[in-house]
């Protein structure tokens, strides 16, 4: 008979790094991307490729202006959005230090 | 094709290694997870936290983060994951 151990009934466990992710499923999260791109929003799904399903999001494009040489940014919005996974840099929750 | 995923070996918590594992890279890994650690991604950009954990891919999760952009502390974070694909390396610091 296959026994369960404490660490496999307790779901806030993290033994490895996407559960972490997992963690914060449903909760807002800040994610950094490829391209100077941020983006912050609800998490509804995310799979191992980090492909990332999201909800009210706010998306925000850090752009050099080689022009003015001034850092501009570019907020665009998004009822649902969905993030193919090799774009990803960090996941985080937005709530930081 | 390998699928990419390490085998770790278990390490208890407790455990003090005064010798850092030179037999294998997932044996390094697997001692320095608790340590303070500095992950550089392909970007140059620099992560300094405590390692929670890692995986075959070089996924990362860390906690209380720091980040450096060209060596200047730029953001902080309360708990941080990393795909893996971005590391160029994990250093015990």
């Amino acid at each position: 008979m296959a026994e369960v151990g404490a660490d496999q009934l307790d779901d806030t466990i993290v033994s490895e790094p996407l559960d972490l992710v997992r963690l914060s499923l449903n909760e807002r999260v800040f994610v950094k991307l490829k391209g100077d791109r941020e983006i912050r929003g609800r998490l509804h799904a995310y799979d191992s490729h980090c492909n990332l399903v999201l909800s009210d999001v706010e998306e925000t494009v850090f752009v050099m202006d080689d022009e003015d040489e001034d850092l501009k940014t570019i907020k665009k919005q998004s009822e649902m959005l969905f993030v193919r996974g090799d774009a990803v840099v960090l996941i985080s929750p937005p709530s930081q230090s | 094709m390998s699928n990419g995923t390490a085998e770790f070996q278990a390490f208890s918590p407790g455990e003090e290694t005064s010798e850092i594992a030179k037999n294998n890279p997932s044996a390094f890994l697997s001692q320095i997870t608790g340590a303070k650690v500095a992950v550089k991604l392909n970007s140059g950009v620099e992560y300094r936290g405590d390692l929670q954990c890692v995986d075959g891919y070089m996924n990362i999760a860390l906690e209380q983060t720091e980040e450096y952009v060209d060596g200047i502390l730029k953001n902080q974070y309360g708990d941080v994951f990393i795909r893996g694909n971005n590391v160029l390396y994990i250093s015990s610091i």
